[in-house]
């Protein structure tokens, strides 16, 4: 770059490098093909080497948040007045939508009570930080400085406040990876709005993914939102995820979340509610049926006392809110959408 | 025996610098950093580094090194393993070859020098991406973040420039 170009090495030719370079290309490719043959391998040096450097990732980031701070307001300053006006309309329109959602909230709870309705379960979450984020134009990842240790594991749904931002599909000890929507190997089953018709949310690198396996003729009108569908029994049903947006390739939809901007996110431990099985069900309907297990095991110790299970389960979630992990993880609940 | 200890520790400084450089590039690169609300994507800032050095003084910075630069970022980044690393690796045999070439550019046409060495990386990572998914990947991020790599290399270029004159040794220029 330097207005006379550049010194040259000290007697070392292109020629003594060729043997090096050629067996480092064998080796790459070599690494290549066994990445496609045996991904777990590479699957748990990649979260070994995340696991490694997350202080170092969360120590780095600090800095460098301040800066993007300082450029994303230097940026707004122009449009502090635009952005002021357009807010103060979307708050007009939010609070007459706020006394609508009120309403008809109540009016469903009315409603569920009369008909004796399941409320949905809360899902219990993990909260984390993401400490590493990878928006390459092959690959679209998180990473998050939460692992096993913290409960995480793969195929587990990771949000924000506004949505889902991707799936876990890989964990260390102290890190998770997360598959964002939009990457290109991304299908998460979903239904669009109103009339929950079936596709596949299939990424494709871009910040908009595609809508995909529509039935057919199916019409999905731009606009319609687009939640998951829980088929497959690995996500939540009911998540938001964003809505539809016309495009000349076919259906695509912007995501109410933006991974980019993600500080912290919450990875959902879903289960599958089991439903109990249709003769044991019929059984405990009839006149004289057994009551049912009291509930934990209750152990009695040799003064007589009692001391349950639960109890014990509590204290070890007490002991883990009091402690403040490296992973900054907190036990959460998170409706189920 | 103090001057020895000095000149064994600034050689030894001057040896790991290229590494280290490139290594703290893709650390920082995969940093949860989003200028511009995101619409601006990370630059492969690996690949500074590993040009400036493989032209300046590749013994500083020999294959094996490279390969396992570009490992590092294919770990970091989450892609496929082996991806960046051949990209990389592309990108050293074409600096390599054409050493004198680009050596003797400076301005405006170092960067197109870059700009080559980019569009090699990029393309030979695009068709193994390709290959290794089944299918033609997006060309339009991958165009996106090579313009976003070419653009900030000056800059980068002085950092890593000054750097060098700092801890390895004078430039030709000098």
């Amino acid at each position: 770059m330097g207005g006379g170009g550049w010194r040259l090495a000290r007697g070392r030719g292109a020629r003594s490098a060729q043997l090096p370079l050629v067996v480092c290309a064998v080796l790459a490719a070599v690494i290549l093909l066994l990445g496609k043959a045996e991904a777990s391998i590479f699957d748990r040096a990649r979260a070994a080497l995340s696991d490694w450097a997350s202080p170092a990732l969360e120590y780095v980031r600090e800095p460098l948040s301040a800066i993007e701070r300082w450029v994303d307001g230097i940026g707004g300053i122009f449009s502090v007045y635009d952005e002021n006006v357009q807010l103060k309309r979307e708050n007009a329109e939010l609070r007459k939508w706020q006394n609508v959602a009120l309403s008809l909230e109540r009016r469903a709870e009315r409603y569920g009570l009369l008909i004796n309705a399941v409320p949905d379960g809360e899902i219990p979450s993990i909260v984390a930080r993401v400490i590493g984020h990878s928006s390459r134009p092959f690959i679209k990842t998180m990473i998050l400085n939460a692992g096993a240790e913290d409960g995480v594991k793969p195929g587990q749904a990771v949000v924000d406040d506004r949505g889902m931002i991707g799936r876990v599909y890989l964990t260390g000890e102290r890190t998770a990876w997360v598959i964002l929507l939009t990457d290109l190997n991304s299908r998460v089953p979903v239904s669009v709005e109103p009339k929950n018709t079936p596709a596949i949310l299939a990424g494709d690198n871009t910040p908009m993914p595609a809508l995909d396996s529509l039935p057919p003729n199916a019409t999905i009108t731009p606009g319609g939102r687009v939640l998951t569908s829980g088929d497959g029994g690995l996500l939540p049903p009911g998540l938001p995820i964003g809505v539809v947006v016309a495009d000349d390739s076919g259906p695509h939809v912007a995501l109410f979340a933006d991974s980019n901007v993600a500080d912290y996110v919450q990875v959902l431990d879903y289960v599958v509610p089991q439903s109990p099985p249709p003769e044991a069900a019929f059984e405990a309907t009839l006149p004289g049926a057994r009551l049912p297990n009291p509930g934990p095991e209750t152990d009695t110790d040799e003064t007589g006392q009692g001391e349950t299970g639960q109890g014990e389960a509590g204290q070890d979630e007490a002991d883990m809110g009091d402690g403040d992990t490296a992973a900054n993880v907190a036990r959460a609940t998170q409706g189920g959408g | 025996m103090a001057g020895a200890v000095t000149m064994n520790a600034a050689r030894i400084l001057s040896s790991v610098l290229p590494a280290t450089f490139a290594i703290v590039a893709v650390v920082v690169a995969n940093l949860p950093i989003s200028l511009f609300g995101g619409l601006i994507p990370a630059p492969l800032l690996a690949l500074m580094p590993i040009y400036f050095w493989v032209l300046v003084r590749p013994d500083l910075m020999p294959p094996a090194a490279v390969l396992g630069i570009g490992l590092l970022e294919d770990l970091f980044s989450g892609g496929p393993p082996g991806l960046w690393a051949a990209g990389f690796l592309a990108a050293y045999a074409l600096t390599d070859r054409q050493r004198d070439s680009f050596a003797g550019l400076s301005g405006f046409g170092a960067i197109l020098g870059f700009a080559a060495v980019m569009g090699m990386a990029a393309g030979i990572a695009y068709i193994l991406a390709s290959l290794a998914y089944l299918r033609p990947t997006p060309l339009a991020p991958l165009l996106l973040e090579v313009a976003v790599t070419i653009a900030i290399y000056p800059l980068a270029a002085v950092v890593i420039g000054w750097a060098h004159r700092r801890f390895v040794g004078p430039m030709r220029s000098d």
